[in-house]
């Protein structure tokens, strides 16, 4: 195959000019993702989200969540891709601390309209209900659809991966172009 | 035991995505600003290595796949839906947990909405499951069970399209 240098792994780059960091970061979870598929399975996380909704629920009225369909078709709270979840927060929490690097700023304001801190947490709600709404409405989010589903060639991941790059830039010019 | 190798991927999962800057808001805006495209790239780098190495093991040993269902109403609608949100906070489900690993407090914020957001879901499910979810409906279907090729060979022309847009696509904008 046609395998440029980004996606060899450091050991062969002796003589070629070093890839950039997101290369290697990329060729790394690569292998990361083909490895989950080896030991149990495609990696997700948005599942998670209904499943935790799910068991609270459960415990506070069993009989209403017996009788919700999408509940039942989701399942237990207790699989690896919540695991997984919880390894995001340990592994996000060491890497900060362990290697160099600029600190995540506590509140990061990324949209000119975001002119208060109180702003940028109601766009961070608001796009969290979304991705989520979409994602479960999909089946799927960055990780199992674009980056599981890609892999495995699914096509359905491949009209996701499309719509959520369209809607992404469009809705990201589209709120540019409303405060210019 | 599955669920600690769901730990150890989520681990070094939280720890990449951390690394490369996708957990933070900044860089998924200048993605879908086409400003940066350096979270782009390296999703796409991601999907090539992976597709080759998984179809390869699959060669040799039994491998768990588990392809998502295809239906265009539902999956096309719920990824503008999903783009929309991404562009709006800067997140997706698995990135805002990483935030809130970093130090990130929109994070909270951001999962408090996914949580929310997953609960309507869950409430409205049953009366958007017959005009979203049940129409124009294929299956768990791939592009090599579309085209009628090999698994691998279609891996590997996956993988060439990706790695050839990753080197063509200049990664930064310098903004005019």
């Amino acid at each position: 195959m046609t395998n440029p240098s980004a996606a060899l792994p450091a050991a062969e780059q002796h003589t070629a000019p070093s890839p950039p960091r997101w290369a290697m970061l990329g060729a790394l979870f690569g292998f990361l993702s083909a490895a989950s598929i080896a030991l149990f399975g495609p990696i997700g996380v948005s599942g998670t989200y209904p499943r935790f909704v799910g068991a609270v629920l459960r415990a506070i009225t069993p009989e209403y969540a017996a009788a919700n369909p999408y509940l039942v078709k989701m399942g237990t709270v207790v699989t690896p891709e919540t695991m997984l979840v919880i390894g995001l927060l340990i592994g996000g929490f060491l890497s900060s601390r362990i290697f160099a690097g600029a600190k995540a700023p506590a509140v990061d304001r990324v949209h000119a309209r975001e002119t208060t801190d109180a702003r940028r947490y109601v766009d961070a709600f608001v796009g969290g209900f979304l991705i989520l709404f979409g994602a479960r409405l999909a089946g799927g989010c960055t990780s199992g659809h674009i980056i599981s589903g890609m892999t495995q060639l699914a096509v359905s991941s491949t009209i996701f991966a499309a719509a959520v790059f369209a809607g992404g830039i469009g809705t990201a010019k589209l709120i540019t172009a409303w405060r210019a | 035991m599955n669920l600690v190798y769901g730990l150890f991927v989520g681990i070094v999962m939280g720890a990449l995505i951390q690394r490369v800057g996708a957990s933070s808001p900044r860089m998924i805006l200048a993605a879908l600003r086409l400003e940066d495209l350096t979270i782009i790239k390296f999703m796409a780098t991601t999907i090539a290595v992976g597709t080759v190495v998984a179809y390869t093991m699959n060669l040799g040993m039994p491998m768990h796949f588990d392809v998502k269902p295809t239906y265009v109403i539902g999956v096309a609608l719920g990824g503008l839906i999903f783009g929309a949100g991404f562009a709006i906070g800067g997140y997706c489900p698995g990135t805002c947990v990483v935030g809130i690993a970093e130090g990130r407090k929109d994070g909270w914020m951001a999962v408090l909405g996914g949580v929310v957001g997953a609960s309507v879901f869950t409430l409205v499910y049953s009366l958007i499951e017959a005009p979203l979810i049940k129409p124009m409906a294929y299956g768990k279907i791939t592009w090599a069970d579309v085209l009628h090729l090999p698994t691998i060979a279609v891996a590997v022309v996956m993988a060439a399209i990706l790695l050839t847009a990753v080197r063509l696509l200049p990664t930064r904008r310098t903004p005019a």
